[in-house]
């Protein structure tokens, strides 16, 4: 990985977590308002899909998760040592799956595609790649932790 | 510990909670996939009845009954109103099975909104059911399985849709599709409601040969009310 910078990694962790924040963000702030994302070309997807019983996990509304998940994601981007590349794997890695879950959700459940959701399922599948290569790349590039007597 | 080891730890870590991740993902799909969520699952009361109270009488949109029915009973209702639900399993069926069945008189129901935004939605949906023939059907089995009003339940998704499929919607894409159209029109008979003075459900209105035009005639509170009504308008 010698083409590739761990920072040219973090700024584009860091890019896709805000973006991500942003989108969650519209999703969780038009449930609150009562309305649904509204989903373009007049689909009525994100309506259907916001007021599905799969959209909220203990009355909490998954947009909440998805937050909580790309802040701390954007978090980890501005770290270099072993701790982010791997907290971020592990975030990025349990986003992509339940984004998975939730477009096996939409697709045969719900009978449904809301396109915000998509975005982060994008998002978050992209984010998974790149965590997973930072940590493969640089793992262990930190200053060895010195043996204990 | 040299960072060559710990790099391997790392990444073995990593290697265990990929696997542990594709796992959980397997999981929630297979319970998912034996748990619905989308209506399979929700059990619902009273549709044997429904079914048995409306079988053999047409549906035309929102109309039950012969259209040429030259006596025409508009119900003004609100799916979460349980007082409309009573007047759906009391009052109404012997007028059902008698005057409707025999192409006497036509049901007509039309959404007067008043208990919330749910209810739009609901009553959007009854719509689209009727835009299939089946929105007699929707109202029906809706009424017998109301919950407390404004709890969620009459936009969940879930619900709406198991009434949908009792109510005997087939295309379930095109009855998605159609009820944010539908919206609109829930919104316009609320208005026509309110323009007639009601303002409580369930309301009623009737037309017929005797009535010069839509004669409003409130809540008549029994059957035998409502069926002086009709002999008035026929």
């Amino acid at each position: 990985m010698s083409s590739i910078t761990e920072g040219s990694l973090q700024r584009t962790i860091a890019f896709l977590a805000a973006l991500g924040i942003g989108v969650a963000a519209y999703i969780a702030i038009a449930a609150a308002n009562g309305d649904a994302p509204v989903c373009l070309a007049g689909s009525n997807g994100c309506e259907t899909v916001a007021r599905s019983s799969w959209s909220h996990v203990a009355g909490v509304n998954i947009a909440v998760f998805g937050i909580v998940a790309y802040t701390l994601l954007l978090a980890t981007a501005f770290f270099t040592n072993d701790l982010a590349r791997f907290g971020g794997f592990v975030l990025a890695l349990g986003g992509f799956g339940y984004s998975v879950f939730l477009t096996y959700v939409e697709l045969f459940k719900i009978e449904a595609t809301c396109q915000w959701c998509l975005a982060s399922a994008l998002l978050m599948t992209i984010l998974f790649a790149l965590c997973a290569a930072r940590l493969i790349a640089f793992a262990g590039s930190d200053a060895a932790i010195p043996e204990r007597a | 510990m040299s960072a060559a080891e710990r790099r391997s730890r790392l990444l073995r870590l990593a290697a265990g909670a990929a696997f542990l991740a594709l796992v959980a993902v397997l999981v929630l799909i297979v319970v998912s996939a034996t748990g619905n969520g989308d209506g399979g699952d929700t059990e619902l009361e009273g549709v044997p009845e429904v079914k048995e109270l409306l079988t053999g009488i047409p549906q035309h949109g929102m109309l039950l009954g012969d259209p040429q029915a030259p006596v025409e009973l508009i119900e003004f209702g609100d799916l979460q109103c349980p007082i409309c639900a009573g007047y759906s399993k009391e009052i109404l069926p012997p007028i059902m099975e008698t005057r409707v069945r025999d192409g006497e008189v036509k049901l007509a129901f039309r959404n007067l909104t008043i208990l919330g935004a749910e209810s739009v939605v609901a009553g959007a949906a009854a719509l689209a059911a009727g835009a299939q023939g089946h929105g007699w059907s929707f109202v029906e089995i809706f009424y017998r399985n109301q919950a407390e009003e404004e709890s969620g339940y009459a936009a969940d998704e879930a619900f709406l849709k198991a009434i949908a499929r009792a109510a005997g919607v087939h295309n379930l894409t095109k009855w998605q599709a159609d009820r944010r159209q539908m919206t609109q029109k829930v919104e316009e008979t609320t208005e026509e409601a309110h323009g007639l003075g009601f303002s409580g459900t369930p309301s009623f209105a009737i037309q017929g040969p005797q009535t010069n035009e839509v004669q409003p005639l409130g809540s008549p509170g029994s059957t035998d009310s409502l069926e002086s009504a009709i002999d008035a308008a026929g």
